[in-house]
């Protein structure tokens, strides 16, 4: 077959784009077409399941999910003397072993604890003694080298407390010049004591953040820094205090595994992110932390 | 030779490229990397307290970094605190037999110095070549106690005027801190025996340090620990009283307030009056005490931990208490700052964080001892 502009050589003519690109574009042309073909075909494609980790296909077999914990600070876990467990901690395992039951198991899922005092408490998860920590324990950016963390499923921070008919407080900065009632010694002091300057915050320490929500009722202090455990204890029989905006200072509570145990972490999280979507966390809080039980 | 041919081949001029640029990268890389922290001793500063027996037990030992030992060191005298006990440990300055680098411990004391602070040196963890294989580094055979000597002679020889005070190991009366050889009150003595007149002869105005005692109430038996107070007796049964010049007592107040009065079966702060009497009872009563550790913790979960307000009111009332007890010399409390977190409860008995931000309790004693 013989083409218009045969080449002398007998060869096909380069088309009229090929022939303007200077010599060496076509090869990286090429290659840049293949990555990019290649990477939207490797994510693109639907994915095997991951093959689940050992201390997941262990939980999925025996159905016994084991939890570290220090069970010495309500009201996220105590223990009553009897061995039962209670607290807003135990209501989060409860909430996982209930979910994975009817969700993704074919076993019954139930929580075994494992009591260790709180300084031991990684130790003990990287030597395998249980599977996570689940014991109001604090993000530490930190250990994020030893261990997982789980999606934060509560903030202990300070907050912002004023009287309920005080509707200018939206953040501290609005509170410039006025009298801050702070827990000597507390989160809510340091944060106070770093602002003072700026915002020429009149500070009065209290040895009890209740006796500063005390005085926040009385009159004698404009705003209190302190956490919503604090907070929520006070209110319970003291009316006329609310917090407002968000934590003055983030101090999250998550859970901790093992870095061998990414499938683990990822169904806590499920549960995590569920429970914050369908309010079930929200009644938590308002279950262990406002009312108290 | 040119017959019109290049005289590189291709592949030789990609390496020459290759190492073009690697060059210009090096030097680019040279030129944005921040340059090293210039630091300089700086002026002479003076401590300005209302009590001159406030101290704290720094942790330097571990503090690469020049400038944040002088930052530390700062931050004690700007706190108002004249006194630190650090850490120079052996093994560090002695690391092979008769060789001995001073770099770091002399930029501690050099720093030191320049701030106003007095050093109080607590001496102690043998090299490796000073202890057996797979021993640990508070184990020193009584076979070696010459060697350690040397290296307190060597240490205050050194620091000649410049450091006062050396303690001599810590804590023996914990099995641990005594390198597993089980607990024994007259092999501390014999290291005190061998250990004094060696330092004395390398510099008569040394004042000698012993004791810093665990305060337990370990029972009797225990291969743990051994209660203070009876070690302390224990020391003077075996012939201590010649070889020390001050008690160096660790005061901690566990949940206690700083007042609590002192009992046989309470671990308290003012336990320190009792190994005071036994000083008194052995005819001891002219020597003075240091408090080298002490103090409350302020962790959220620990059992033994005081909330944040009872812990700055009671370091409050006992470096108080030193100062009414005209046989204190000094008051270190454990610990200003650590160099990094320790990640337990041990972070909340600091003063400044690892990343130097002050806790309240810092500026509650400034503002104590200052008026600031």
């Amino acid at each position: 077959m013989k083409f218009k502009n045969m080449r002398p050589d007998g060869k096909r003519p380069r088309s009229k784009v090929l022939s303007n690109l200077k010599p060496g574009t076509l090869p990286v042309v090429m290659m840049a077409l293949i990555i990019i073909v290649g990477y939207a075909l490797v994510n693109g494609l639907p994915k095997p399941p991951a093959k689940p980790d050992a201390t997941w296909s262990r939980l999925s077999t025996t159905g016994v999910f084991r939890i570290g914990i220090d069970p010495s600070f309500p009201p996220f876990e105590s223990e009553d003397g009897k061995g039962h467990l209670k607290g807003l901690d135990i209501a989060l395992v409860d909430e996982m072993v209930q979910q994975w039951s009817r969700e993704s198991l074919t076993t019954t899922v139930h929580a075994e604890y494992v009591y260790t005092g709180f300084d031991g408490l990684y130790d003990a998860l990287r030597a395998g003694q249980f599977d996570a920590i689940v014991s109001a324990l604090p993000y530490d950016a930190k250990r994020t080298e030893d261990v997982y963390f789980s999606h934060a499923y509560f903030d202990g921070g300070p907050y912002i407390v004023v009287r309920e008919q005080d509707t200018i407080t939206k953040t501290h900065a609005d509170l410039e010049g006025k009298r801050i009632g702070i827990e000597l010694g507390s989160t809510g002091d340091a944060f106070a004591r770093r602002w003072q300057k700026r915002f020429q915050y009149d500070l009065r320490e209290f040895n009890l953040p209740g006796e500063a929500l005390r005085a926040l009722k009385q009159g004698e202090v404009d705003a209190v820094f302190t956490d919503l455990i604090a907070f929520n204890e006070f209110a319970r029989t003291n009316a006329g205090g609310k917090t407002v905006g968000t934590p003055l200072v983030h101090e999250y509570l998550v859970v901790a595994v093992r870095k061998d145990s990414p499938t683990l972490l990822a169904q806590i999280n499920a549960v995590i992110t569920a429970m914050k979507n369908d309010g079930r966390l929200e009644r938590l809080y308002k279950q262990w932390l406002v009312e108290g039980e | 030779m040119s017959n019109g041919n290049f005289p590189f081949s291709k592949f030789s001029i990609l390496v020459w490229r290759a190492i073009e640029l690697s060059a210009i990268l090096m030097l680019i890389y040279a030129l944005a990397a921040p340059p090293p922290i210039l630091v300089t001793l700086g002026p002479a500063q003076t401590v300005q307290t209302t009590n001159p027996k406030i101290g704290v037990h720094t942790r330097l030992t571990d503090e690469a970094d020049e400038w944040k030992i002088q930052k530390t060191l700062a931050m004690v005298r700007e706190m108002g605190a004249p006194w630190i006990v650090e850490y120079f440990p052996w093994g560090y300055i002695e690391f092979n037999e008769g060789q001995y680098d001073w770099a770091h411990a002399d930029l501690v004391v050099d720093h030191a110095e320049r701030q106003g602070l007095r050093v109080i040196a607590r001496l102690g963890f043998v090299p490796l070549w000073a202890r057996p294989r797979d021993s640990t580094p508070s184990y020193l055979d009584e076979s070696r106690y010459q060697y350690f000597a040397e290296f307190v002679a060597q240490f205050v020889t050194h620091f000649k005027g410049r450091i006062e005070y050396v303690i001599i190991w810590n804590e023996p009366n914990v099995n641990f801190e005594w390198g597993y050889q089980g607990v024994r009150p007259e092999g501390y003595t014999k290291l005190l025996a061998t250990v004094y007149p060696r330092a004395k002869q390398a510099d008569p105005a040394i004042q000698i340090l012993a004791g810093a005692l665990a305060p337990t109430l370990a029972p009797p038996g225990s291969v743990d620990a051994m209660n203070d107070l009876e070690y302390l007796q224990k020391m003077y049964d075996a012939g201590a009283k010649d070889f020390f010049d001050l008690l160096a007592v660790h005061a901690y107040g566990w949940t206690s307030p700083a007042d609590e009065p002192p009992a046989a079966n309470r671990v308290n702060f003012r336990r320190t009056e009792l190994l005071r009497e036994i000083m008194i009872q052995n005819g001891d009563a002219s020597k003075q005490v240091m408090i080298t550790e002490g103090g409350w913790n302020d962790h959220p979960r620990w059992t033994k931990a005081v909330r944040p307000a009872e812990r700055i009111a009671y370091t409050l009332h006992a470096y108080d208490l030193c100062r009414q007890w005209d046989w204190v010399e000094a008051c270190a409390m454990w610990a200003f700052r650590y160099p990094f977190p320790t990640q337990t409860y041990s972070d909340y008995f600091t003063f400044v964080t690892p990343d130097f931000n002050p806790k309240p309790i810092y500026y509650e004693i400034q503002k104590y001892a200052t008026g600031r």
